[in-house]
């Protein structure tokens, strides 16, 4: 007695209906694809995804880097020397992260600048703005933190003035210059401190920040433009 | 148009949005088509910038503190760090460039707060609350004629600060670690006079990178003033005078964190006189590196 295989086509679709069957992802998927933006979006709308790319990219290039990086004021500078220098291709993931960064600042502004001309922060879409507004905070002390860990002149510099500009608001700024430092000065802590802060926690915060604005955007749907002029007529329900 | 309720107006909103929705497009293909041409183009200029940079600097020698050439795109990076090295001209990120113009116009130590502290919470605060501000519902440029005007000056005033940020040689902050340093970076001093071991680029006095100044000619022009220098008697303290008076001769005349030729003037009271006047004035503060 012989066991029928069901058709190649079948057996092909076996592991998709399982993973489907069990965890309803593939419909969410097929769910964000195929749902409908409105049909005059422009080109002004690409930003956004294009902010994501650059965002997987810094954490792609920041996990090869983080393999032969270390926190160390003896060591650091080294390191990023060696990766610079002799790690193959190691200047190319350097450089990417590095100007990576940039680019991703600009492109921030311009995303910014686009919601802002759409008028996208208005209902029902005030939390996506809110939670880019966040992003964007935290964006910039991804940036402050790295500068540091090159642990050049000009990074430990920077980082001195920066800290210290801190330490001038009332109250809170010394005791938080002394946090972000571990202590007076600059030193080992200090190192790993923003280390921790820069690969962790941060990129961390920023990636669920990132989660919750798309589930907003997939949930509340991208504007048109606002010269649009696909405008609700009288008897379209 | 007749008054709509706040509650109508949104209802208004979401009828539209469905119905555009409803007479739109597939985000597949048509918006990921867009969108991954975008990517494509942001990821090549990122690759570009890389490959530019890397093709312009120098080879890069391991030894601290060798000069390393790079091209527009700078050096691959500068010496190592070095805290006994005791003033560098520190230059963050060009888009913190904004942020140390603000300093550099708000640096009198009453002021410091304004632009290191008030001006940026006040813009976060601004940035995160926005849609909260601006209640007016339409969408249309024209109707918007204050979110219209924010629009055009916020990133006016941020270009213009980051322009001379970009051409400030050293941020206001940017002092050694010397005593009276600091009180020289921060007070009315840097204002007028360019020196480097202060960080400080005015250009109103004679420079003090350029020219020596021993002990008591400095004192006797920060006591009584002379021509443009207004006299300081009245606003500082003996101690805070010979302060900065030894702070002047021990470093004028020379590259920041070297010392100068009159240096031998300022032995007696300097940097003496500076821990005697206290706060500002002994230097150091947070990034104190203890020497
Ligand atoms: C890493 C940071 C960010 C990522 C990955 C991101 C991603 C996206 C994406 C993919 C979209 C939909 C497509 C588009 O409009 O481009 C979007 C929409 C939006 N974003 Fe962001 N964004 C980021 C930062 C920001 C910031 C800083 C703000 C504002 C302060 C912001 C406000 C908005 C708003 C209001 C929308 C809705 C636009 C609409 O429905 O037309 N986003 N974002």
């Amino acid at each position: 007695m012989s066991t029928l295989l069901p058709p190649p086509s079948e057996i092909a679709r076996m592991p998709a209906d399982w993973v489907e069957e069990r965890s309803g992802l593939l419909s969410i998927g097929k769910y964000m694809l195929f749902r409908n933006v409105p049909k005059d979006i422009s080109w002004l709308q690409t930003l956004g995804s294009a902010l994501m790319t650059v965002f997987i990219l810094q954490a792609t290039t920041g996990v090869l880097l983080a393999m032969y990086y270390q926190p160390d004021p003896n060591t650091a500078w080294n390191t990023i020397a060696f990766i610079t220098n002799d790690a193959t291709l190691g200047w190319l993931v350097r450089g990417m992260h590095k100007w990576g960064s940039s680019i991703m600042v600009v492109l921030l502004f311009l995303h910014m600048g686009r919601t802002f001309l759409f008028g996208a922060y208005k209902y029902p879409r005030e939390m996506t703005w809110i939670t880019g507004a966040i992003i964007f905070i935290l964006v910039m002390a991804m940036s402050f933190t790295g500068y540091l860990l090159v642990f050049d002149e000009r990074a430990y510099w920077a980082t001195v003035v920066g800290v210290n500009i801190n330490g001038t608001a009332p109250i809170l700024g010394p005791a938080l210059s002394y946090i972000l430092m571990v202590g007076p000065e600059i030193s080992t802590h200090t190192l790993s401190r923003f280390y921790a802060l820069h690969m962790l926690a941060l990129p961390g915060a920023i990636g669920g920040l990132i989660a919750l604005h798309l589930w907003l955007v997939i949930r509340l749907g991208v504007t048109s433009p606002p010269w649009s002029r696909m405008k609700v007529t009288e008897g379209d329900v | 148009m007749p008054r709509l309720t706040a509650r109508e107006r949104r209802d208004r909103y979401q009828r539209e949005y469905a119905f555009q929705k409803r007479h739109g497009k597939s985000f597949f293909p048509h918006a990921v088509f867009h969108d991954t041409i975008v990517s494509l183009i942001v990821v090549g200029i990122i690759m570009g910038m890389s490959i530019l940079w890397w093709a312009q600097f120098e080879p890069v020698p391991l030894e601290p503190g060798v000069e390393r050439a790079g091209g527009i795109l700078g050096p691959a990076y500068e010496g190592r760090a070095d805290p006994g090295v005791e003033a560098y001209d520190p230059k963050p990120e060009w888009y913190f460039f904004f942020l140390f113009e603000l300093l550099r116009i708000f640096k009198t130590p009453e002021l410091l707060i304004v632009g290191s502290v008030i001006i940026p919470t006040v813009w976060m605060v601004l940035l995160i609350g926005w849609p909260f501000i601006d209640r007016n519902p339409d969408r249309r440029l024209s109707r918007r004629p204050v979110a219209l005007a924010v629009g055009v000056c916020v990133p006016i005033v941020l270009l213009t600060l980051t322009f001379y940020g970009s051409k400030a040689p050293g941020a206001g902050g940017a002092a050694s670690q010397a005593p009276g340093a600091a009180a020289f970076a921060g007070g009315a001093c840097s204002t007028c006079h360019a020196f480097a071991d202060a960080g400080s680029a005015g250009n109103v006095g004679p420079s003090l990178t350029d020219n020596a100044v021993d002990y008591d000619l400095a004192y006797d022009l920060i006591a009584n003033g002379k021509g443009g220098m207004p006299a300081f008697s009245g606003t500082y303290s003996e101690d805070e005078m010979k302060c900065l008076a030894g702070y002047v001769a021990t470093h004028s005349g020379a590259p920041a964190g070297e010392k100068g030729p009159e240096a031998a003037t300022a032995a007696e009271v300097y940097p003496a006189a500076c821990e005697t006047a206290g706060g500002l004035f002994a230097g150091g503060g947070a990034a104190a590196t203890g020497d």
